[in-house]
């Protein structure tokens, strides 16, 4: 099937994408079109106008700033993989780009793609959600930033404005036990059936000084399971209270049944996933 | 409808495009580049890669537009008859293709990834190609071929 | 090989390694597929499909459709001349009987499954072409459909047929079951369902057809059967020499391009346009339309004896055909005779039907209805040994059937049978045990023993032809209509025809696929070109090396028997060091009138239609026999299950190609993998909810390990020196091995393919609850 007909504008800086995009309500950003050019071809989207952002210099980079490490927008899924500080200082997310899609799909597909398509099952947001990262969003006006969970509103559904883009996202660097797992139906390029994403600091007597838990793709958006991580907060770190924190994790999960799995398997799923990243953390202090 | 310019293997290009052109639909159908393979036309496949600006990409998501001033490199890009490259002898060699549909993907997928990364385990080779289906050979000896040449393209790299 | 003691081996280039002729085109793109090819003026067909899958066509109206700039033509149903295809035995000229079948090449009146052709649309661009599909308006009226087999067998179903849904049945009767249960210790009673299962082929169904100089309408599609150019004729009302079909290398079949696809649309466009026309099927519309693997109900009841003897086996299979009949009752007839396994058992009771759904139609595809009963008989073999104290290998081997036996069809198995060898050297080539990679997984092994029939039913009367000629270069040229799908089906010819004649593979060419310019072979299905074509090529090879031996003594004033062929040359053995050139020999045999070339018929030996009210006789002309063994890991917490090692052995025969046959085991197992644990065409209330390869998973190179093959020669295949087929027995064993390996890791046995993560999981919760 061909792609519906559209007109087309190359931007060369992010001024210049915006204005294009707020003037255009019907415009579309394309950056990687993996997900978007999928949707055009399957007809779930016709924007009369794409503009280009795959070569935008703002929102292009990898760098460590004040104790964070600041990504791109535009940041190719292979870049980040790619890149030995988001290895050593961002494991989860690492891991995540690492399970994500394919090393074709990886070349093209961006972080900020990833955040503005906001799948219930967003790979990439689910890693970022443990490390309290906030996202820049640049428009016409100007930048503005926000915390990753006032950035994702609903299904496929997000904060930006018109003319908006996703320009860099920042995630402080928090050493710790950092975990993240994607159930999928298979081991190359498998959509998520649940993805959790683990974080806990633990004191040198074994207390929980800081937890995070976040689920893809058993809700609307992905999320943290609050709940979860208040139990664990300032307790030692033990097979109840990992259980425990595992069993509200599942409570808070609302999973739907769909062509990939049926919703009580993904709420278990949830329960042993969790469970095994707090264990993991317990084993590896 | 404009007219781009860019290098396909090696050698200038130029040709007619609407924007809503896929580049592997261009290739196919304009630049009778017919080795460059459709199977999904959605990213799911990888029998339509080609190399782009350096970077291995499904070209049914990649707009023909996209590819100006650019370089696309095809699996013709790779070798020839009188020098091919060694994926190509190792393929040919080991018994790698069988219908060889995907072959032109994978080929391009690998030729990337060696390009970056010669001294690859079997996981990495096999992680390489996980975009590009093959339906017919179980992968086996592709990935046997894919270690036989990256043995022989580290063996010819300088001695520093 | 060489034997120990410096004896010279038996070969020159059979049983080597050899690189394919058709490789180098294919690692440097330059070959050509069905969609690679264009024509001036070619114009872009689409085939307009139902959106229903049970309804009344009340109206087609094609008037906006066919206004839309650059479409030159559309056409429904009564366009056609003769609107209906038989499908029963794809490129045959015998009758077979009871089991004609029947569709429409374009729906008329009634559509029975969600993806039914329509319409037709040719115009001059695609974007034009993809207009035009969608102004085309259907009014349906919705009817009643049935969406599940069994549901289908009741009376009170929606009847899809006016003589009913059911379609086929075949029975089995050896001994008396009730006697067999009574003297049995231990039954074991369960059943097996297998999935709906798309061919997912990389290459789409596709083609271009044209009208050539001579009013020959020619297709040059991707097709497993070229004779179809006499299905198009009769339905355009043309005498069959009017139609001509091409069939290019093509990227992959697995019997999904043996009935037929786009060869009529592409012959019904160019016959009213004259123009060429294109037709390539997108992911979604060969997922959707075009036919898949049989699912089966199979209701399986074994008895043993605490000895370790079968004494009866009780099978129930029903297939689910679909919405039309297309090759259903030969793959239910395939079914009953594989149902019972390769096993020794004295009372056997098997009846098979296939009954007509509104669910995509069903027909061909690898193992063609053998693979869903080794799913069961394997999974009740490995049950039957728990069940008994008894190891699963110790059990097989007390029940194989020897050479000499018969099947429970009454068959004798007049073949080397290397069941046990086989199946142990499978196992013991997985090495040793692998620890479990953490906390919470599970490793487990499982075997699985099968055998599959290769070549084609004996009674319907298979042959094959060849033609092999020297050039006047001292080159080879060798021309037969095999359509080569990616096993090597050309490249097999080659290198037959290099070990007779004594020519390097370099320099012989040969000509597939054309119905109009090469000798007709028969079908690339049912694993029989090495077997037929194979046995064509050496016989047309063996022949006219007989001529080239004798002008080559002529030539060379010696007895024929002291002229050897080798590297292109003729020449004595022994120091005189006498010779000639093939292209020598060539002007020779043109002065003494010789033929340069033979071309050979062979003939398969043919036997009796079977008994079909006892289900007794000869059926297939031989069997490959051969076993998996997998070491699987499975999460206990999420039930994904890793396939760790696989190992295979079969015996071939005698392996023309060592890496065709490596290819065909790996790429088999591959496939079994994904029948096992990935592959599943989910269809609601006959709509395909899986319709792209995001959703239908096949697996990638992440999803299979390292596959370590053994391969067994007895020599005592049908094929040139004794080969037997591999293509189909690659696959059947791949999905109980793992069955069996996941019961072996958690105790769990699971009966439904494809074994998901999460349906294992709630299997393994479901059996700890209990």
């Amino acid at each position: 099937m061909l792609l519906p007909r559209f007109e087309y504008r190359h931007a060369t800086s992010l001024v210049q994408a915006a204005t294009l995009l707020a003037e255009n309500p019907e415009a579309r950003p394309l950056a990687g079109g993996t997900d978007l050019l999928v949707d055009m071809r399957e007809r779930r989207q016709q924007p009369r106008l794409l503009v280009d952002i795959s070569e935008l210099p703002e929102l292009s980079g990898i760098a460590l700033e004040d104790g964070a490490v600041r990504i791109g927008g535009g940041v190719t899924v292979g870049e980040l993989l790619a890149s030995p500080l988001v290895a050593e200082r961002l494991p989860g997310l690492h891991h995540a780009a690492h399970d994500f899609a394919d090393f074709l799909t990886r070349n093209k597909a961006t972080l900020g793609g990833n955040l503005a398509n906001a799948s219930p099952g967003a790979d990439l947001v689910v890693p970022l959600l443990v490390l309290d990262a906030r996202v820049t969003l640049g428009g016409p006006g100007g930048a503005r930033t926000l915390t990753l969970d006032e950035f994702l509103v609903g299904p496929r559904r997000t904060a930006l404005r018109a003319g908006e883009l996703v320009q860099s996202i920042v995630a402080p660097v928090f050493g710790g036990q950092q975990f993240w797992y994607k159930l999928g139906l298979k081991r190359g390029g498998a959509i998520a059936v649940v993805s959790v994403a683990t974080w806990l600091r633990l004191d040198a007597a074994g207390h929980c000084t800081a937890a995070r838990v976040a689920l893809g793709a058993v809700g609307p958006r992905p999320f943290r399971a609050m709940d979860a991580e208040a139990t664990l907060m300032g307790g030692p770190l033990t097979p109840d209270a990992i259980a425990r924190a595992a069993d509200l994790a599942a409570a808070a999960a609302q999973p739907i049944t769909d062509v990939r799995g049926g919703s009580d398997y993904r709420k278990a799923m949830v329960r042993a996933l969790v469970a095994r990243g707090l264990s993991q953390a317990l084993n590896g202090h | 409808m404009r007219t781009i310019e860019f290098t396909l293997n090696g050698e200038r290009a130029r040709v007619s495009v609407e924007p809503h052109e896929t580049l592997l639909g261009v290739l196919r159908q304009k630049l009778a580049a017919t080795e460059v393979k459709s199977g999904c036309e959605r990213g799911d496949c990888g029998a339509c890669a080609v190399v782009l600006n350096g970077k291995a990409i499904n070209s049914c998501l990649a707009l023909a537009v996209q590819a100006a001033g650019r370089s696309v490199v095809t699996v013709r890009g790779l070798g020839g008859a009188d020098h091919p490259h060694p994926l190509q002898t190792a393929f040919i060699e080991l018994g790698a293709a069988q219908c060889g549909i995907c072959i032109p993907g994978m080929l391009v997928s690998l030729y990337a990834f060696l390009e970056a990364q010669p001294r690859a385990t079997r996981q990495e080779v096999r992680e390489a190609i996980g975009g590009n289906l093959c339906r017919c050979t179980g992968y086996h000896k592709i990935v046997d071929a894919a270690e036989a040449a990256a043995r022989h393209l580290v063996s010819l790299e300088p001695r520093s | 090989m060489s034997k120990p003691g410096g004896h010279p081996p038996r070969f020159r280039i059979v049983g080597e390694r050899a690189p394919r002729p058709d490789a180098r085109d294919k690692v440097h793109g330059l070959l050509r597929y069905a969609d690679d090819f264009a024509l001036v003026g070619m114009l872009h067909a689409k085939v307009v499909r139902a959106t229903r899958p049970s309804a009344r066509l009340v109206k087609v109206d094609t008037r906006r459709a066919e206004a839309v700039p650059g479409v030159r033509c559309v056409m429904t149903a009564h366009d056609v001349p003769n609107n209906v295809l038989f499908s029963d035995v794809p490129g045959q000229t015998t009758a077979v009987g009871p089991l004609r079948a029947r569709t429409q090449v374009l729906a008329d009146d009634v559509v029975r499954y969600l993806g039914e052709a329509v319409a037709l649309v040719a115009a001059d661009t695609e974007e034009a072409a993809e207009a035009a599909v969608r102004l085309v308006a259907i009014e349906y009226e919705d009817l009643p459909g049935v969406f599940d087999p069994e549901a289908a067998l009741s009376p009170d179903a929606p009847q899809i047929e006016p003589t009913g849904n059911v379609i086929s049945r075949w029975k089995i009767r050896k001994g008396d079951v009730e006697t067999g249960f009574r003297e049995a210790d231990v039954v074991v009673e369960e059943t097996y369902r297998t999935p709906l299962v798309d061919h997912a082929f990389i290459e789409p169904e596709a083609g271009v057809g044209w009208l050539d100089e001579n009013g020959v309408i020619t297709l040059r599609v991707a097709t497993q059967v070229i004779e179809h150019f006499r299905d198009v004729a009769n339905v355009l009302g043309l005498p069959h020499s009017k139609v001509r079909i091409i069939a290019p290398y093509i990227g992959g079949g697995f019997g999904g391009k043996e009935d037929v696809t786009v060869e009529v649309f592409l012959g019904l466009l160019v016959w009213k346009t004259t123009r060429p026309v294109r037709l390539c099927y997108s992911r979604e519309e060969s997922i959707l339309s075009p036919t898949k693997r049989h699912p089966f109900i199979m209701k399986y009841k074994h008895g043993a004896k605490r000895d370790g003897t079968l004494a009866a086996l009780e099978v129930e299979l029903i297939s689910d055909a679909g919405g039309y009949a297309y090759l259903s009752p030969l793959t239910l007839l395939y079914g009953i005779v594989h149902a019972a396994g390769p096993y020794r058992i004295p009372h056997v009771k098997i009846d098979g039907v296939s009954v007509l759904t509104n669910n995509p139609p069903t027909s061909a595809f690898r193992g063609f209805g053998s693979a869903q009963p080794a799913f069961a008989y394997e999974s009740q073999m490995d049950a039957l040994a728990r069940a008994l104290g008894m190891d699963p290998l110790a059990f097989r081997e007390r029940n194989f059937l020897h050479k000499g036996e018969r099947l429970a069809s009454g068959q004798e198995l007049e073949t080397a049978v290397l069941l046990a060898e086989t199946t142990r050297r499978a196992w013991s080539a997985l090495g040793p045990k692998r620890q479990p990679s953490g906390p919470g997984k599970r490793i487990g092994r499982g075997l699985a023993s099968a055998l599959t029939a290769y070549g084609r039913i004996v009674w319907l009367h298979d042959w094959s032809s060849a033609w092999v000629e020297l050039q006047m270069d001292g080159t080879v040229l060798i021309r037969t209509g095999v359509p080569d799908i990616g096993g090597g089906q050309a490249a097999s010819l080659v290198q037959i025809t290099s070990e007779l004649l004594g020519v390097a593979q370099e320099e012989i060419a040969v000509h597939i696929g054309d119905s109009a310019l090469t000798p007709l072979a028969g079908t690339t299905t049912a694993t029989r070109q090495l077997y037929m074509s194979g046995s064509a090529v050496h016989k047309a090879a063996s022949e006219l090396r007989a001529t080239l031996v004798a002008q080559a003594a002529e030539l060379l004033n010696v007895a024929p028997e002291l002229v050897e062929l080798a590297d292109g040359i003729a020449s004595v053995s022994g120091p005189a060091g006498k010779q000639v050139s093939f292209k020598e020999l060539a002007a020779a045999c043109a002065r003494s009138h010789r033929p340069r070339s033979s071309f050979a018929i062979y003939q398969a030996p043919a036997g009796q239609v079977m008994d079909f009210e006892t289900g007794q006789g000869k059926v297939f002309p031989d069997f490959t026999f051969g076993a998996q063994a997998v070491e699987v890991e499975v999460d206990e917490d999420t039930g994904e299950v890793e396939v760790l090692r696989l190992a295979a052995c079969y015996d071939v025969g005698q392996a023309i190609n060592r890496n065709s046959v490596e290819g065909q085991i790996e790429g088999g197992a591959a496939m079994g993998i994904g029948y096992a644990l990935l592959e599943e065409d989910k269809v609601a209330a006959g709509i395909t909810v899986t319709p792209n390869l995001m959703t239908y998973l096949i697996p990638t190179a992440l999803d299979v390990p390292d596959v370590t093959t053994v391969i067994l020669e007895s020599g005592e295949g049908m094929g040139p020196w004794g080969a037997r087929g591999i293509g189909e027995p690659a696959m059947v064993p791949t999905a109980p091995a793992i069955a069996n390996a996941v019961f072996d890791a958690v105790g769990v046995r699971m009966t439904r393919l494809p074994i998901t993560p999460e349906r294992l999981w709630r299997a393994m919760h479901a059996a700890k609850v209990d």
